[in-house]
């Protein structure tokens, strides 16, 4: 995206909205930024289209807490008025978090945040050490070959997740906690790494609570 | 009245949804979705097919819309789970749900079913099943919701009519809020079902089936307190009666997904073949400003990026061209596409191209119907050769580079060299088009061709003729493929088995019933589905409850003879439609009211309206 304003908006994908697919949930901000009545840029050509780029995809059925889209606008809107006209255009589950501008010059989302932070619910009565025990097991063998439409695909553990499990307990729910690297080569999902420590139907839920720029200054969120 | 909250099923759906495809088809919460927790009276309103094609439904926003101004009453959308859907439903015990409350269908006071084609009936009986309704209204008790149709197909009820309470015939703007008004006071008055049921048969339009029975001649005859004939109802006007400007944005990627203004109800062409032509009179176009207003707000509040102007025949609106470039003006820069449905090529203009032109170019639709001038006289089609022609002219010149063609075959009058006409139409028409367009662009220039079955319907001139044969229909399917160019066009066929039961389903009476319901048992569902359809299935089924679907199909009925419909009034003389008959064998050709002198259908006087035509007086 060249000239004009760059508006990163964070939003979240929650309750029974995480059955959305990546591309039901980009229509909806389409259609959300028109109704907000956003000044937004229209690409050339045949087909006029809205100016707009998602992050990394969410699948149908994982929610997020952290989620971004960026929309080229062609004039400058203050944040508080971008904020308030965006937030009265969407329903609660697809709420906005909050939003900014960054440089047109930015690099996309989807090649820049390459960490994505989740919580991963599970059920079934074993306690905080044990399961903090199988999740070490599964880490120490270094690796874990994952089956995906009928091929084997072999992930280097600490590679595809860059920092440990934890294991916590809230509310007598067990939450664990993980980082997984997003790249080219596709990236671990969370529930298929829980349930190969922990055994099969357990997960209860997964949320990706966060996406995060990682570079020479470490990790952080984008906006 | 009570006031009840309903139960909540949600905790239930929400663990199958990681087991379905498309699991957005059920989570509700969309943009414009409104949920009423309390209500004294719940209303729940399906669209017996897919989400997908039922949001589409302009009808049922429009009712909603309608229903919602009365305060104290909920109204809940429901359309029919996919089979991976409904199968997990069955496994782990969790009957239809409405969408907004995610509540029992079952538990509802009123559902309303649309019966748009015959194609979703099987769909109406798997809906109630998953319900837990009793199938035929008779099994029905206190406990189950009043179950009531509605839409084009309800022309001919008789084939649904033992699964309904009551049917509404014609316009339910005005009606829903009658019956839902008749059907409160009835249960103030604590009325039992019966009595329930009773009470809407005195509102103009409803039809209650088990107060008809077979008299001596084969004629439904009503009892006390319904009306012999059931008189069509119909709106005088269609501008205080605003479209729906903030309806259910889907976040699924559904047929139609696009803010809609329905311009004008009605056609007066008088195509011998379109029962929505006949059944819809008198025409009755929205002003200019109110179709602006609509529009925009429309927009506004979905904030959808498309906007169609829907009817039957956009393109015959008075005021089409300053509509649009109202809207041309206004949607400038916001990457807004206008489109219309099919158009009429004798109303398709220069201006009017260049004003579709502008945003989004997507293909232009035009239906000739039939290959021969004759056989368009003999419909009544009412347009040339040369218009045709002019119009793809118009059209590739004013830079679109692809064009759809609707034909028909089987067309009562129907014989092989009118077939054959179609192909060399087709020629003509690729002909002008590649000379219309720049040599540099011809690669790209397409013209489709999609060819449907006749399927005759209930109160159109052709309502006494049987369908071809199958086997007949494929021998001309052939003859066609053989006559039509094969550079540059790409046909497609509208499958005549789908057809076949089409014309079972539209022209039977009451004992197709037992043939629907053995269909279904059987497993039929989604028939417009053509990965679900089996006319196999279909055929058994009939065969098994003693009726040859491929006669019922086929045969003729005797002009003044009893019809399955004979008491549904929709408005138009018997003797419009036998002399509209007897014109298709001269081919003669009948005028539009619109444009030319009255032509003695009957309508207007018979249901004590006009035409309404947006700058007053005539079309022409």
């Amino acid at each position: 995206m060249p000239e004009g304003f760059k508006l990163r908006i964070c939003f979240r994908k929650t309750g029974p909205l995480r059955f959305l697919s990546h591309l039901e949930t980009g229509r909806a901000w389409e259609r959300a930024a028109r109704r907000a009545r956003l000044p937004y840029a229209v690409s050339q050509g045949f087909t006029p289209r809205m100016r707009i780029a998602f992050g990394p995809a969410l699948p149908v059925g994982t929610a997020g807490e952290r989620e971004y889209v960026d929309i080229l606008l062609t004039r400058f809107v203050p944040v508080a008025e971008v904020t308030e006209r965006l937030g009265a255009s969407v329903v609660p589950e697809l709420g906005l978090v909050k939003c900014g501008y960054v440089s047109p010059a930015e690099a996309s989302l989807a090649s820049r945040l390459t960490i994505a932070a989740y919580e991963v619910e599970i059920e079934g009565g074993s306690p905080q050490q044990e399961t903090e025990r199988s999740l070490v097991t599964l880490m120490g063998t270094g690796s874990l070959s994952v089956e995906h439409k009928g091929k084997q695909k072999v992930f280097d553990l600490s590679q595809a997740l860059p920092k440990e499990p934890e294991v916590r307990f809230v509310e007598g729910r067990t939450i664990i906690r993980m980082w997984v690297r997003m790249g080219d080569q596709g990236s671990l999902r969370p529930e298929v790494f829980v349930t190969a420590a922990v055994g099969r139907d357990r997960v209860v839920s997964v949320t990706r609570t966060d996406l995060l720029i990682d570079d020479d200054q470490g990790w952080r969120r984008p906006l | 009245m009570a006031v009840s909250v309903p139960s909540d099923l949600w905790p239930q759906v929400e663990r199958l949804l990681s087991r379905v495809e498309r699991p957005s088809r059920y989570i509700d919460h969309e943009w414009g979705a409104h949920r009423r927790e309390m209500a004294a009276y719940r209303v729940a309103l399906m669209y017996p097919d897919a989400y997908e094609v039922g949001m589409a439904n302009q009808a049922l926003q429009v009712l909603a819309d309608r229903l919602r101004e009365i305060d104290d009453i909920a109204i809940e959308r429901v359309f029919l789970p996919w089979v991976d859907m409904a199968a997990a439903m069955r496994e782990t015990g969790v009957p239809l749900f409405t969408l907004e409350s995610c509540a029992p269908v079952a538990d509802v006071d009123l559902l309303g079913i649309t019966l748009s084609n015959e194609l979703t009936y099987s769909n109406v009986l798997e809906a109630l099943d998953l319900a837990g309704i009793p199938l035929r209204a008779a099994d029905r008790d206190d406990t189950h919701p009043l179950v009531i149709g509605g839409g084009p197909s309800a022309h001919n009820p008789e084939p649904m009519a033992s699964f309904f309470d009551a049917i509404l015939i014609g316009d339910g703007e005005d009606a829903v809020l009658e019956i839902v008004a008749a059907d409160r006071a009835a249960i103030g008055r604590g009325a039992k079902r019966m009595e329930r049921v009773r009470a809407l048969a005195a509102i103009e339009g409803v039809y209650v089936p088990s107060l008809y029975a077979p008299g001596p001649d084969g004629r439904l005859v009503a009892t006390a307190p319904a009306p012999g004939r059931v008189r069509r109802r119909v709106l005088a006007d269609l501008d205080s009666y605003p479209a729906p400007t903030c309806p259910v944005v889907p976040y699924a990627d559904v047929v139609h997904d696009r803010a809609t203004v329905e311009v004008l109800r009605g056609c007066s062409r008088g195509c011998r073949f379109c029962q929505a032509g006949m059944v819809y009179r008198p025409v009755r176009e929205r002003s200019a400003d109110s179709i602006v207003r609509d529009a925009l707000a429309g927009l506004t509040c979905t904030g959808y990026e498309e906007l169609s102007l829907t009817s039957l025949s956009t393109a015959d609106h008075s005021q089409l061209e300053a509509v649009l470039r109202r809207l041309v003006a206004r949607l400038d820069g916001t990457g807004t596409a206008i489109s219309v449905p099919s158009l009429r090529v004798d109303s398709f203009t220069v201006p009017l191209a260049r004003l579709l032109g502008d945003g989004r170019k997507s293909g232009l639709t035009f239906a000739p119907e039939a290959g021969s001038q004759r056989l368009r006289d003999a419909i009544n089609k009412n347009i040339t050769e040369e218009e045709i022609i002019t119009a793809v002219e118009q059209a590739f010149t004013a830079g679109w580079r692809r064009v759809k063609l609707y034909f028909m075959i089987g067309l009562p009058t129907e014989i092989d060299d009118d077939v054959r006409a179609i192909g060399a139409l087709v020629e003509r028409v690729l002909g002008v088009a590649r000379e219309a367009t720049p040599k540099a662009e011809r690669g790209g220039l397409r013209v489709a061709v999609s060819v449907s079955t006749f399927v005759p319907k209930a109160h159109t001139p052709f309502q006494w003729d049987g369908q071809v044969p199958i086997e007949e229909v494929r021998r001309r399917q052939g003859l066609l493929r053989e006559s039509m160019p094969h550079r540059g066009v790409e046909l497609s066929w509208h499958d005549p088995s789908s057809s076949l039961l089409e014309a079972v389903l539209a022209r039977g009476g009451r004992e197709m019933a037992d043939g629907i319901e053995a269909a279904w048992r059987a497993g039929a569902r989604f028939d417009a589905w053509t990965e679900h359809f089996s006319l196999g299935r279909w055929l058994e089924a009939f065969a098994s409850v003693g009726i040859d679907a491929a006669e019922a199909a086929s045969a003729p009925y005797i002009q003044g003879g009893p019809l399955p419909w004979s008491h549904i009034d929709s408005g138009l003389a018997e003797g419009f439609l036998r002399l509209e008959r007897s014109r298709t064998d001269s081919a003669t050709t009948t005028p539009d009211c619109t444009f030319e002198d009255c032509t003695g259908c009957g309508v207007c006087p018979g249901l004590g309206v006009e035409n309404v035509i947006a700058g007053g007086g005539s079309r022409a």
